[in-house]
């Protein structure tokens, strides 16, 4: 009597298990399995959307070879480049900092949790248009302090370097809270007891950083880094809303060229194969991050 | 030695609070200043002659409450969607014997550092085909999409605390497993499905490309698309831009003041445990 309700409520739970993970499944494929699959497909047609009756003749790798022969796009990845280069590191040792601040013990709470919760909630587009504000070469806060200081106002939004040293600012500090908050949940999880132990030995406040805080830390910051890199691939917000990637194209990141030739161009061939370009990057850095931590896991485990 | 110790304390939460208020006050202050005063050489910190001008005008000349509200009905239904599914979906892997179910999840957590720009050029396309264009469906359905990874972690942390017992008994008394899963787990681990919600909330409510891609009718802006369009052609009204930013930063700072600590708690759990 038992043994036939057994084996049919076995039997019902993976069947209702896959019933329920069966709406997930229907909407990864409508939204990401067969757009990509699509993306990757339309990149070896000419397809321009606003003139349908060009046809959609298959090119092959044309668009690929148009790619690497256009200026525009070395040009957007090379911005690209800069950013991540700039904002990776530069967003670690700023939420770093915040962390460690953030960190020691404050008897009201709220008002440091909130001052790295807002920057994360606020939308990048905002956080853009306000840098945009402070970096106004007349009425913008930064000339006007750097003036206090007695140092010639810069014109940090119409000269291309300065214009990519603001954009780099504005990213650093949106995504430095976020950092920040990952980080200070990795410090939160260090037994106490090795600090104490530490100072039994008299360590100063540098070598208990070095060797107990920073080795601690490595995994959230491993984590937070390749977070921060996939993130800073695909850059786009925070320029648009700053320069529109003005000066001419100084600052226009892949992001926002792929943005421009697919929807102002509708060249949607090209975008196609762009857009597969920048994917095959940003499936780099995943790999790159699976990888290490499923090493650094064994590595703990073993 | 004490006292150093408290002002040096004092000192960082300062910095902190700071780092990340400043832009916040500065927009506020400079949305109560009037086009006139900002043109002060040097200029001013405090407005001189506070005015909320620029608010009333920020409500005439774009249709910011159709923002919000358009904003609000594509976060609050994404949001919907995404729990909803996200939620069957932690439940199965974490109380039901899926086979594969570590596999599933690391697939499901792979698609969060999926580029959605790149998502964003055959979606297009697709909403295109289906019509959908110009419609909340449009970013409903993608929102629910990018959401999913974090929420479906978040709940199934949750869920895996929750005592086998207690859902056996809800069986023994007649339940099915649906009823269980809906009767006892969700309530019992209300202060998760909270945070995946308040996630998800902030995720649409912030998104910027695909609102500006896929609803280009102005009646359908959202909020993150419509402050741009205050900029003229030529010229930046900032206080006319500051006070639609701060009606626009409002609601979305009450969220998470209110529930600063269980949105905290989401953020980090994936970095923890990840």
């Amino acid at each position: 009597m038992v043994s036939p309700t057994l084996r049919g409520k076995r039997l019902s739970e993976r069947t209702l298990g896959y019933l329920m993970l069966a709406p997930a499944a229907l909407l990864l494929l409508l939204i990401v399995v067969y757009p990509i699959a699509d993306l990757v497909r339309n990149s070896f047609y000419d397809l321009h959307l606003a003139e349908p009756w060009r046809g959609e003749p298959f090119v092959a790798f044309d668009n690929y070879a148009r790619a690497f022969a256009d200026d525009r796009f070395w040009g957007s990845v090379l911005h690209t480049a800069v950013y991540v280069v700039v904002t990776v590191p530069g967003a670690l040792l700023v939420g770093l900092g915040l962390a460690l601040l953030a960190n020691l013990p404050f008897r009201v709470k709220w008002p440091v949790r909130l001052g790295l919760l807002l920057p994360w909630a606020l939308p990048l587009v905002f956080s853009g248009l306000i840098f945009r504000w402070f970096f106004e070469y007349r009425q913008g806060i930064v000339n006007d302090v750097l003036e206090r200081l007695g140092i010639e106002p810069l014109a940090w939004l119409t000269d291309p370097n300065l214009a990519r040293a603001a954009i780099c600012i504005a990213i650093v500090w949106k995504s430095s809270s976020f950092m920040a908050l990952m980080l200070l949940a990795g410090l939160q999880t260090i037994p106490r007891e090795l600090y104490e132990a530490a100072e039994v030995d008299g360590a100063t406040r540098w070598q208990k950083f070095v060797s107990i805080t920073l080795p601690m830390l490595r995994p959230a910051i491993m984590v937070a880094l390749i977070f921060r890199t996939i993130t800073a691939i695909q850059t786009f917000d925070i320029p648009y809303a700053m320069t529109g990637g003005g000066p001419g194209d100084s600052t226009e990141t892949l992001a926002m060229y792929i943005q421009k030739t697919t929807l102002d161009f509708l060249d949607f061939g090209y975008g196609s194969a762009l857009a597969t370009l920048m994917f095959i990057l940003s499936f780099a850095a995943t790999v790159g991050y699976l990888r290490y931590t499923r090493r650094s896991a064994r590595r703990e485990t073993a | 030695m004490r006292l150093k110790r408290r002002s040096a304390v004092w000192l960082a939460a300062v910095i902190v609070a700071v780092n990340g208020f400043f832009p916040a006050v500065w927009i506020l202050l400079t949305s109560l200043k009037s086009e006139t005063e900002l043109m002060n050489q040097p200029i001013t910190y405090l407005p001189q002659a506070p005015t909320l001008a620029n608010y009333v005008q920020a409500f005439t000349e774009q249709p910011l409450p159709r923002f919000l509200w358009n904003s609000f009905v594509v976060a609050s239904l994404s949001t919907l969607l995404c729990v909803l599914v996200s939620a069957l979906a932690a439940y199965a892997l974490t109380r039901l014997r899926v086979p594969k179910s570590q596999l599933i999840m690391t697939a499901l957590l792979a698609v969060a550092l999926f580029p959605l720009v790149s998502l964003m050029v055959p979606l297009f396309k697709l909403m295109r085909e289906l019509s959908l264009l110009n419609t909340y469906l449009a970013l409903i359905l993608p929102y629910a999409v990018l959401s999913m990874p974090v929420c479906t972690l978040v709940l199934a942390s949750f869920f895996q605390d929750i005592e086998p017992d207690l859902e056996a008994a809800a069986m023994v008394d007649g339940c099915s497993r649906l009823g269980a899963l809906f009767r006892v787990i969700v309530p019992l681990s209300a202060p998760g499905v909270f945070t995946a919600a308040i996630l998800a909330f902030v995720n649409a409510w912030d998104e910027f490309l695909l609102a500006l891609t896929m609803l280009n009718r102005l009646s359908m802006r959202t909020l993150s698309v419509g402050i741009t369009l205050y900029q003229g052609e030529y010229a930046f009204p900032w206080p006319l831009i500051s006070a639609a930013l701060i009606v626009a930063i409002v609601p979305i700072s009450i969220l998470i003041a209110v529930f600063q600590e269980r949105v905290v708690g989401g953020l980090t759990a994936g970095g923890v445990k990840g």
